[in-house]
């Protein structure tokens, strides 16, 4: 076994502290302008650890649930009471983690397993779908859910989120049950389990941590999308990307209101991932090793 | 006491309580007099994190609207009782203070729901235009940038036939009221008004008195003078301060807005008379040397910056001067947010070079002038689900009762009716502090005497949010050989445009 050097060491950590650092300094600088006033937020030189800490960002994005007085009129500033919105997204995001992750695991499973003709231009046409740019069909689709009254429901956004997320996920999942050995499958089915049991049982469970890991990455899609849940919703269906771009107003950017909503909205996707974390670094690690 | 005198001594009274100039006793008999009491208290006592916005809110509960007016909303709304109206606007401070303050007293009195989508300018103009393409009618009412009025004139109701209508016609609405220039620079389409008008953001001159009393400076008369003192800051105090700013993201439609100021402001226009792009002319070619040679008195980083940037450099004290939207003259008066409170002064644009031309010799009716205006206007859509309900709160919230409150409450911003300067409920605001209305009879002026206004033609919203904008961009990002270059491809690409 090589040893290192005390130097090398250093250096090493001091390499790996500088990353993290680059990573997590503009997540701190973010979650700091949520607690300052309007004139640290833009002080010059930027304060980054010198402030005075306020809440008043929070108190006018969430006032009114916290049982707070609400300002009725912010300067340059509209209707900033975010808390509904922040639970419609929650909705959404977790409504069509499930369909998409669902209809995926079977897909994938039977992509994996069972041998049709055109398997692999059927895989390729999921992958296609990928491939067109969001904004070209959002304004059909606009008009589809219209005629189908499905526009500003949560339905209607549940089912496209999950439509969005399908072809990653089938191609996703399709690679995690590929590398789950077939001998399995085989030696179940010898001992008499039918397809379903053998999926139930046996390779479900053992892809988990894959199902997981796509779950994640289906939620977080579905938590920062803009476009469709922008031109599919009107009045009454918000998603938070959308009512973000609200604290953009004539008279300038509500940073401090934006940062506050911002930093909230981390929470839940933040508890998603703690939830599946365990289940996650497996399914990050599955497939790893091949036999 | 007549009910504006009231309601003048209310503000008058709650101003000098929060100013610290009258004990609490005396705060209390006055408004206890007032039977205004325990509310105005509450609300004088409430100062909020933002501190003066504090000093609007006890305006709010001390300035409520007029009482007859409701009267009318309550009586000729009864058949629309229970229906719903819906609006996209941009977060402009006339539709925060209606959404905020004001809508539930309307909805209060008519029964009516009144939704306020608030969204930044594109997507409201993304929602407007998939509701007209689909017909849908979800917005009973739209609000129209001027510079989308000739693109919608024909999926709105124009207002002189909806006042036709006497049973909902309010009384004393009185469309004459509204500024002429207004009417014409925003609101009118041919012959027809597409709504009426409803905010006017419009380029005004704000500086730094400090600054320039310092540096033995008057305010500039003409823009060369606005030149020199610029680079005589700049010069004298840079890079800590910068003696001029702008509005110069590339690709956005503020680079535009500030190309035509000086555009105009150089005796220049966007269109001949016939129709043909003339920013390529003698004049100019003028206005871009003389932007040109401004643009290096500006700080470094302003091409990335919409007039979020331009107004944030000079709150925060970078830039000694902005000829730009009035709007944010109030956010400067703000001590909580910036740090410049009570040192920026209002005053109009300077002259321009030449004399501007005239509407004659211009195209799609663009009005030169250096004081540009961005207003919208407000108009009941003719896909609207509640056309009448959707019209009684259109002439309730532009009415001159409604305006006034919205100027008073909603930060500061410019009214667009002439009577509503005059209100004394909107002088009693003209002092330093958030929500100031010191800066008005200088925006009025400038409407009466020096607004310039974009040209009216369906094609106008792709020249003046792209082609042009993205161009002028790339000219800054100096992608082109020469100034000439870039203009000549401006015009290539615009002519072609606005031929089909």
């Amino acid at each position: 076994m090589m040893v290192q050097s005390k130097a090398a060491r250093l250096r090493r950590a001091i390499i790996a502290w500088v990353t993290v650092a680059l990573f997590v300094f503009p997540l701190y600088y973010w979650i700091t302008v949520a607690f300052k006033n309007g004139r640290d937020i833009f002080n010059q030189p930027p304060k980054v650890f010198n402030f005075s800490p306020t809440v008043a960002n929070f108190q006018e994005v969430f006032g009114v649930s916290f049982g707070l007085p609400r300002n009725e009129v912010l300067a340059g500033g509209g209707d900033f009471f975010m808390a509904p919105h922040l639970w419609s997204s929650v909705v959404i995001a977790v409504f069509s983690t499930i369909l998409a992750v669902a209809i995926a695991t079977l897909a994938s499973y039977a992509l994996s397993r069972i041998y049709f003709r055109g398997r692999h231009h059927f895989v390729n046409w999921v992958l296609s779908t990928r491939m067109m740019p969001p904004v070209a069909i959002a304004i059909p689709m606009f008009f589809i859910y219209k005629d189908l009254s499905l526009l500003d429901t949560y339905l209607g956004m549940i089912l496209i989120h999950a439509l969005m997320n399908l072809p990653l996920a089938v191609l996703m999942l399709k690679s995690f049950f590929d590398d789950i050995p077939t001998e399995i499958d085989e030696s179940a089915l010898i001992d008499g389990a039918s397809r379903w049991k053998i999926f139930r049982r046996i390779i479900f469970p053992m892809a988990k941590g894959g199902v997981a890991a796509t779950a994640v990455l289906c939620f977080v899609f579905s938590w920062t999308e803009f476009l469709f849940a922008l031109t599919l919703t009107q009045t009454s269906l918000k998603t938070v990307p959308v009512v973000s771009s609200t604290f953009v107003t004539s008279v300038g950017t509500a940073w401090g209101n934006m940062a506050a909503l911002g930093t909230a909205a981390m929470v839940p996707a933040f508890i998603f991932i703690l939830l599946v974390q365990k289940q996650l670094v497996r399914g990050l690690t599955l497939g790893s090793l091949k036999q | 006491m007549r009910s504006s005198d009231k309601k003048f001594h209310a503000a008058n009274i709650v101003d000098k309580y929060v100013k610290g100039k009258i004990s609490r006793r005396n705060f209390l008999r006055s408004t206890g007099q007032l039977g205004l009491a325990l509310g105005a208290f509450g609300a004088g006592m409430n100062m909020g994190p933002r501190g003066l916005i504090g000093g609007n809110r006890a305006l709010a509960q001390g300035l409520e609207p007029d009482a007859e007016m409701l009267a009318w909303v309550k009586e000729v709304s009864k058949p629309f009782a229970g229906q719903t109206i819906r609006l996209a606007t941009e977060a402009t401070p006339p539709s925060n203070a209606l959404n905020n303050t004001l809508k539930k007293y309307f909805e209060e009195a008519s029964g009516i729901k009144v939704e306020i989508e608030i969204l930044p300018l594109e997507q409201v103009l993304q929602k407007m235009t998939l509701d007209i393409a689909s017909q849908l009618g979800t917005y009973d009412l739209y609000y129209i940038d001027q510079s989308w009025a000739a693109f919608v004139s024909e999926d709105v109701h124009d207002p002189r036939e909806q006042m036709e209508n006497a049973d909902l016609a309010m009384p004393g609405y009185d469309m004459d009221d509204f500024l002429e220039p207004l009417v014409d620079g925003i609101a009118r389409y041919g012959d027809r008004l597409v709504g009426v008008p409803y905010d006017i953001p419009i380029f005004i001159m704000m500086y730094r008195k400090d600054i320039y009393e310092e540096m033995g400076f008057t305010a500039p008369t003409t823009l060369e003078e606005y030149y020199e003192q610029a680079k005589a800051i700049t010069d004298a105090k840079g890079p800590e301060m910068y003696g001029a700013t702008g509005q110069m993201k590339s690709g956005h439609y503020s680079l535009e807005c500030d190309w035509t100021a000086w555009l105009w402001g150089h005796g220049g226009s966007i269109f001949n008379a016939d129709g043909k792009f003339t920013g390529n002319d003698e004049r100019g070619l003028e206005a871009m040397a003389y932007w040109r040679k401004l643009y290096e008195t500006m700080p470094p980083g302003v091409t990335g910056w919409t007039w979020d940037g331009q107004g944030q450099s000079v709150a925060q004290g970078v830039a000694a001067t902005m000829m730009s939207w009035g709007e944010f003259f109030p956010y400067f008066d703000d001590p909580d947010a910036t740090k410049v409170s009570g040192l920026i002064e209002a005053a109009p644009c300077p002259a321009p070079t030449r004399a501007l031309r005239t509407v004659e010799e211009t195209g799609f009716g663009e009005i030169p002038g250096v004081g540009h205006q961005g207003g919208s206007s407000l108009a009941v859509s003719k896909n609207a689900k509640n056309p009448d309900a959707a019209w009684i709160f259109m002439q309730w919230a532009t009415s001159k009762d409604t305006q006034t409150l919205i100027t008073t409450l909603g930060g500061g911003t410019g009214p667009t009716r002439f009577s509503v300067y005059d209100d004394p409920r909107v002088i009693a605001n003209n002092r330093v502090g958030a929500g100031t209305t010191r800066h008005l009879q200088v925006v009025r002026d400038t409407i009466a005497n020096d607004m310039g206004s974009e040209p009216d033609l369906p094609q106008w919203a792709e020249l003046a949010n792209d082609t042009i904008p993205v161009r002028l961009g790339r000219y800054f990002a100096d992608e082109y050989g020469s100034t000439k270059e870039a203009m000549d491809d401006i015009a290539q690409a615009t002519d072609a445009i606005v031929q089909g």
